[in-house]
């Protein structure tokens, strides 16, 4: 098994793929292509940003004039989507939508994978209980109507009656109850249904869920590629689903697209569902979905008009010459569920990280602006705790630990640190993601950026993705460069990562800082028990403020991620959701 | 020189002058000038990458001003790179990654490639046959590829850099040392050695290779070349050392702004320009001293 072998695929999505490449080994059908991708671009990067007061103090004033073009930039794309939001014109049916992804999976069944290449066509394929609007709200999908009782022991949900499979079989509440018990059987989010004890089906469309604790995410989990319902008749059949050869041919689905056609690594072709439960839609004839895992070839058949929509972009320069097209759009929304997290992980467990204080002050002694303005081209946004800003229950009041290389010093010094006679305190090292240039870049800025405080860093490079997740995942690292997503709710994306419950070597992003604090624990407790939105948002305000003052990772930014569509072709992008394009496409329309 | 069929006249009033052959040697690489050139640039290389710790006391990793400050403003004299590290001090730095690796490999390829070809020449028969066929099978792999395997799959600091250099590019070394070695143990000084009862360990270190190292210095020379022209591609690559400054790390860091900041990419590449063309014209130089047949011209 090979993941992510290419080392210069993009700094793109490594949780993303992971899924996708090991199950390509349960499926015996890997191929390095799943996994892969490329950085090569042009980068056209504005120097006019790298405007550090501490670095560089005298202004210069192109450096203002092309920050205002910068502005201009942004506010253009910003009136050119909301232009585009506000034609409330009639969709019509009909046309081909072509979507271009740097991967494709091995397969399409969301109930055993996580990860986007199964998440995109997976949801187009099965629909879920319900769906998610931009605010967090749930609205009804293959679920009429739902109901939590009091104690948030039983959940209650309803189908709607004229809901078919694509063999023409009816969607009954024995196939929700088999596909949660494949969610909880075989999906690597193991959290999301533990409290789901069983699940009655008293009459064909109503199941019962009984909870051993109250569960705040069940709605969340019923949603996009975490609660599609899969046909108990097809997939029932066998001992071992993640064998199945119907996961990725013949699919029968549930969704809104049906799987026309799948040539592994290279392309999917979907069509539309007609006896779709959601009258009149979708409106599309055809899904398209190319693999190009080229930077430049992608950014050229947008270009060109060959592929109207692209997601998860997050290199500046391709960015940056998009945005200049005039028939394509750029949008960040569509990835606060998601939460896409990026930032600098320590072993709590070994010196000199063992001590908070060193690493409070390797969190200062890093200039996070010049991160985002500088590496990420302005695209990037600055998270200051464990939960993706775009979440509601983002950190608030927290230490921004704000670049301060006077503080960093004092802390080390508190801690014992001092510097020898080569002004050096420490000895250490520092792994990262071996995926793309940005990566490395960000890596080397942080060596030189420690070594200001007395910080002697040796960055280590791992040879491939594989052997960064062995090193981390065995807790065999100092500090490493690291990505993780929230995955929805803190429950199922946030919890892994500070339960001293979850520290389990071998396995890809666990408790892999080895964090251990009992208060923090209890409160995460509590928190993923409580139902009311205010009191656990309260929970976790008082969570994140222990973590970041423990400071078992410094946090450094979200992942750049945008959507990019031809604006000109396309009506109703799949924007409009927490999942963005994880989220079924049947209100999209071709103009 | 053992060996050298050099005939000393005993006296007579029209004595001819004779040479000692460094002197000889010296005489012949001078009257080339584009080798002394090559000579001088690359000693003044060598030089700056030698006295570098000397020359700036600064850590080359250290950003020092804005990014993309183009060259000769605020005293930049080589502008900075993209993330404001002095483009000056990477390149006197890099001088120094770039030489140990290139002359590191170059040895490596000498070594592997002289004792496989003087085994396979000198003995030939059985021998030849498993050493050729071993360098063949070397030689059909695409040496760039293999090279990013080896480097991938050991970590990558700089003497994995150049092992999996020199365990690329020796096979040329290797057909070069076993032609030499076939055509010179059939001449007649080797013939009176062996039939005078020497060893072969003592005709093949003290009678052959002698003869025949002038053209595997000549190949040594062109190595090194081609060993920095690798290093560099591996670096591009990102398969370098992240911890230590050299010319194809500060290309490949940059390759990504070459629009916008030529500089950065165009330096360094002017620098491996030239080093790569002085160690050839040493060896163009080498090889016209070696060489008595140029010697009349």
């Amino acid at each position: 098994m090979t993941l992510h072998d290419n080392p210069r695929s993009p700094s793109a999505s490594p949780e993303a793929c992971l899924d996708t490449a090991m199950h390509a080994v349960d499926n015996k059908s890997a191929t390095f292509e799943d996994a892969g991708g490329s950085g090569a671009n042009v980068q056209r990067l504005n120097p006019g940003l790298a405007a550090d007061p501490v670095i560089w103090a005298e202004p210069k004033t192109h450096r203002e004039e092309k920050m205002k073009k910068f502005l201009v930039a942004l506010t253009s794309a910003a009136v050119a989507l909301t232009a585009a939001a506000a034609s409330a014109e009639e969709p019509k049916r009909g046309g081909t939508l072509t979507f271009s992804y740097r991967i494709i999976a091995g397969h399409f069944n969301p109930t055993i994978a996580s990860g986007t290449p199964t998440g995109i066509p997976g949801t187009q394929l099965f629909a879920a209980l319900l769906r998610f609007d931009d605010e967090w709200n749930p609205k009804p999908y293959l679920a009429e109507s739902w109901d939590i009782s009091d104690d948030g022991l039983t959940v209650t949900v309803k189908l709607r009656d004229n809901a078919r499979f694509h063999d023409g079989k009816p969607i009954t509440s024995e196939d929700v109850k088999f596909s949660i018990e494949t969610y909880q059987e075989h999906h690597p989010f193991k959290p999301m249904y533990a409290p789901v004890k069983s699940i009655d089906t008293p009459d064909p469309l109503t199941a019962v869920f009984n909870l051993s604790d109250p569960h705040p995410a069940i709605l969340l989990a019923f949603s996009s590629q975490l609660g599609v319902v899969i046909p108990k008749h097809v997939y029932g059949n066998t001992d071992n689903i993640r064998q199945h050869p119907q996961n990725s041919q013949d699919i029968v689905g549930s969704g809104p697209f049906k799987l026309k056609e799948f040539k592994p690594g290279e392309y999917i072709i979907l069509e539309r569902n007609e006896d779709y439960f959601l009258e009149g839609k979708p409106y599309i004839d055809r899904i398209v979905y190319k693999k190009i895992s080229e930077n430049t070839s992608r950014v050229i058949a947008l270009e060109k008009g060959d592929v109207d929509l692209t997601a998860f972009e997050s290199d500046a320069p391709v960015l940056d010459r998009l945005k200049k097209n005039e028939h394509l759009t750029l949008t960040p929304d569509g990835y606060s569920a998601i939460g896409p997290l990026e930032w600098l992980a320590f072993n709590t467990k070994r010196k000199p990280f063992d001590d908070k204080r060193v690493r409070q002050a390797v969190a200062y002694a890093i200039d996070k602006e010049f991160i985002l303005k500088v590496l990420y081209g302005g695209y990037a946004q600055r998270s200051l705790g464990p939960i993706h800003p775009g979440s509601v229950f983002a950190p608030k009041d927290v230490n921004p630990y704000d670049y301060d290389v006077e503080k960093a010093k004092a802390l080390l010094d508190e801690a014992g640190y001092t510097p020898d006679a080569d002004g050096i305190r420490i000895r250490t090292t520092l792994d990262y993601i071996p995926a793309g240039g940005t990566w490395k870049r960000k890596t080397e800025f942080v060596k030189a950026q420690l070594k200001k405080v007395g910080i002697d860093v040796t960055i280590k490079a791992s040879a491939d993705f594989r052997a960064w997740i062995k090193t981390v995942s065995n807790h065999e690292f100092d500090m490493t460069m690291d990505s993780v997503f929230n995955w929805g709710d803190p429950v199922i994306g946030v919890h892994r990562t500070y339960q001293s419950t979850n520290i389990r070597p071998g396995v890809p992003w666990h408790n892999t800082q080895q964090f251990q604090n009992a208060e923090v624990d209890a409160v995460m407790d509590r928190a993923g028990k409580e139902l009311d939105r205010d009191k656990r948002a309260a929970l976790y305000g008082e969570m994140q403020k222990l973590v970041v003052d423990e400071a078992p990772i410094a946090y450094l930014h979200t992942s750049p991620y945008h959507t990019v569509f031809n604006h000109e072709r396309i009506g109703n992008p799949p924007v409009d959701s927490i999942w963005g394009v994880c989220s079924p496409w049947d209100e999209v329309y071709i103009r | 020189m053992t060996n050298r069929p050099t005939t000393a006249p005993e006296n007579g009033p029209e004595a001819v002058r004779v040479e000692r052959p460094v002197v000889e040697f010296l005489r012949m690489y001078v009257r080339n000038w584009a080798a002394v050139a090559g000579f001088i640039v690359f000693s003044a290389i060598v030089f700056a990458a030698l006295f570098a710790p000397v020359i700036l006391a600064v850590d080359p990793f250290d950003m020092v001003w804005m990014p993309f400050t183009p060259p000769g403003q605020d005293g930049y004299i080589l502008g900075t790179d993209n993330l404001g590290r002095d483009m000056f001090t990477a390149i006197v730095y890099g001088a120094r990654a770039t030489l140990v690796v290139g002359g590191s490999a170059a040895g490596l390829t000498i070594v592997i490639g002289l004792t496989i070809g003087s085994l396979a020449g000198y003995y030939r028969g059985w021998v030849d046959e498993v050493l050729m066929r071993i360098t063949e099978f070397f030689q059909v792999l695409p040496p760039l590829l293999l090279a990013m395997v080896l480097v991938a799959l050991f970590e990558p600091t700089l003497p994995t850099v150049a092992i999996a250099i020199g365990v690329v590019t020796w096979t040329g070394v290797a057909r070069l040392a076993r032609a030499e070695f076939m055509r010179i143990r059939e001449l007649e000084f080797v013939k009176a050695a062996r039939s005078i009862g020497s060893r072969d360990r003592r005709i093949i270190w003290r009678v052959i290779l002698p003869n025949a190292l002038p053209p595997l210095i000549v190949n040594a020379a062109l190595t090194v070349g081609i060993a920095i022209l690798f290093e560099a591609a591996l670096s591009f690559l990102g398969l370098s050392d992240p911890n230590v400054m050299s010319w194809g790390k500060i290309i490949g860091d940059n390759r990504d702004y070459l629009l916008d900041a030529p500089w950065t990419v165009t330096i360094p590449g002017v620098a491996i320009f030239l080093t790569v063309l002085a160690v050839s014209l040493i060896g163009d130089g080498l090889n016209d001293a070696f060489n008595p047949r140029l010697r009349e011209r």
